[in-house]
């Protein structure tokens, strides 16, 4: 429990960090959306003129765009990217803070064992991610309802922005396992942004094929916006192979945890 | 039963060495030095002992279980690394009472009695302090649970000789009562005040193992003599003598044996002076070293 306490007291600052530039992202789109309903014809026109494959890669749907949930379904690319970077930056660092910050000479040799820090982080990095969701959900919903121009279905809403914690997970659990295997771990940017920058632009790629066997490739494309604001449901396919990798990241990343030499800073 | 219990520990880097083969034994109460140059293999050993580093072969216990298998095992131990690092944007109170946390004692007050001792400022930033202060904290921290065994990692770096001598009053207030240290260390004069037995590593062995009275009093003399002549380099040369030394009609060496040889050899010869001396342990030590390299 402490050491739960203590993490989570040293994510506070940078958590409250990421969450207002999310909502600070979305609501800057939002802020927009009013003016475009106005002129949807228009926008419809000019967004036709980009070729298909572009409009799919930045996640534009023509048919929809001009509904509510369809616009935001855009917004929510570049909003799962950020998060993504704040998971996958979270997952990297929590573990390897030891070593990079040389503390593992106070905290692990204290009489706990590897497995329990593990859990303690994991633990605050989870409670992080969900503070984030339920801010950030909070807030978008508040400032969707402000701009909107007709009602929308508030559970696809709900759904729509339950994939950001799905796919923070997925990036949480990755960066967990990937710092096991660095044995000194000196800067974590460079890392998360690489990775998580590397499946946004695959994902994107990716979509403009629309192969399905394809999109298991990048944990962006395991949730299609569009076909949840079509089904108000979720391709479980993809939903279980995210689980299946969460669990397996996670389960490795203890178990190479507890079998790692610490060794003394130089 | 011993407090620390090593076993023919091996423990190899990839292909680079740490430590081969290792026997020791700390016996409950003991101050116990472990003497190396850098290098050798001294953080290794610890750092095995403390469950940091997985030994290749062999075990590491102590109160006869691994801190591996048993983690709950360092809730008696107190551990001040060489190099002492700390979570920087925390304030020294708080980093104590968060160390503090994992002992499920109070440790208030004995925070307050080492800091005083120590003369640290509890309310200032980890960040802000130096590195003899940083060290500091770390002496408090690993004390304020008030360990049964106390494990020291060349301890005194970046003490000045004032927080230095307050240190050992208070490493031998702790052996009084009772606890058992294990000091390492590449100075010798700290070792050679505190510890009750040493034992000499290099190159990842340990190469000698003896009590620090028997390494003082019993087996080395340094004998210097002053001839009347030009002495043959050879002429002591005799089994138990080492580190001769000729300059013109002086001579000195380090004699390790019964006594009686030497005076008779030097009855053989017209001297002008003689000198025989308790070396220092410095002198043994580079004497180890210098016969093995």
């Amino acid at each position: 429990m402490n050491m739960y306490l203590h993490e989570l007291k040293s994510l506070r600052k940078s958590t409250i960090i990421w969450t207002c530039a999310l909502i600070a992202l979305a609501a800057l789109y939002f802020s927009v959306y009013p003016g475009l309903v106005k002129d949807a014809a228009d926008f419809k026109k000019l967004l036709g003129g980009y070729p298909a494959p572009l409009r799919a890669a930045l996640g534009i749907s023509l048919d929809n765009i001009t509904s509510l949930l369809g616009f935001y379904a855009m917004v929510f690319s570049i909003i799962t990217l950020g998060g993504a970077i704040q998971a996958m930056n979270l997952g990297v660092s929590i573990l390897s803070k030891e070593t990079r910050e040389r503390t593992a000479d106070f905290l692990l040799v204290k009489p706990v064992s590897r497995p329990a820090i593990v859990s303690a982080k994991l633990l605050a990095a989870l409670t992080v991610l969900l503070a984030t969701n339920v801010v950030y959900y909070a807030a978008a919903l508040i400032v969707a309802d402000m701009v909107k121009t007709a009602d929308f279905s508030s559970t696809v809403f709900f759904m729509i922005n339950s994939t950001l914690f799905f796919i923070q997970l997925m990036f949480l659990a990755l960066g967990f396992v990937i710092s096991m295997f660095f044995k000194k771990l000196k800067a974590v940017l460079p890392i998360s942004l690489g990775v998580v920058f590397g499946f946004y632009i695959i994902g994107a790629i990716i979509a403009t094929g629309k192969n399905d066997a394809e999109r298991f490739i990048s944990p962006f494309k395991y949730f299609d916006i569009t076909y949840i604001i079509n089904h108000a449901s979720y391709e479980v396919p993809y939903l279980i192979t995210g689980a299946v990798i969460v669990v397996t990241a996670i389960a490795a990343s203890y178990v190479i945890y507890a079998r790692k030499d610490i060794h003394a800073v130089s | 039963m011993s407090v620390i219990e090593i076993k023919n520990l091996t423990k190899h880097y990839g292909k680079s060495r740490g430590v081969i083969d290792v026997n020791l034994e700390v016996a409950e109460g003991e101050i116990f030095g472990f003497i190396g140059p850098n290098g050798a293999g001294k953080s290794t050993t610890i750092r095995t002992l403390l469950g940091l580093i997985y030994p290749t072969s062999g075990s590491a216990k102590i109160f006869g279980k691994s801190c591996i298998e048993q983690p709950e095992v360092r809730k008696e131990v107190g551990y001040l690394p060489s190099e002492v690092f700390y979570y920087d944007n925390m304030r020294v109170i708080d980093l104590l009472k968060y160390s503090a946390s994992f002992y499920k004692k109070d440790c208030s007050k004995r925070i307050n009695e080492l800091a005083e001792i120590m003369d640290l400022d509890l309310k200032k930033k980890i960040d802000d302090l130096s590195f003899g202060n940083k060290k500091k904290v770390g002496i408090v921290q690993g004390l304020l649970h008030e360990p049964k065994l106390i494990i020291l990692d060349e301890p005194t770096s970046g003490l000045d000789p004032l927080m230095q001598h307050k240190f050992f009053d208070l490493i031998e207030q702790e052996s009084k009562k009772g606890a058992t240290v294990f000091f390492s260390s590449h100075i010798l004069s700290e070792v050679q005040r505190l510890c009750s037995r040493v034992a000499f590593i290099k190159d990842g062995r340990v190469i000698k193992l003896e009590k620090m009275s028997d390494l003082r009093e019993n087996n080395y003399k340094l004998i210097k003599v002053e001839a009347g002549s030009q002495l043959d380099k050879s002429f002591f040369a005799m089994p138990g003598a080492s580190k001769l030394e000729v300059k013109g009609s002086s001579v000195s060496f380090l004699f390790k044996g019964d006594i009686n040889k030497v005076v008779k050899k030097l009855a053989e010869t017209s001297i002008s002076n003689l000198l025989v001396e308790e070396p220092e342990l410095e002198e043994i030590f580079m004497h180890y070293y210098a016969k093995e390299g």
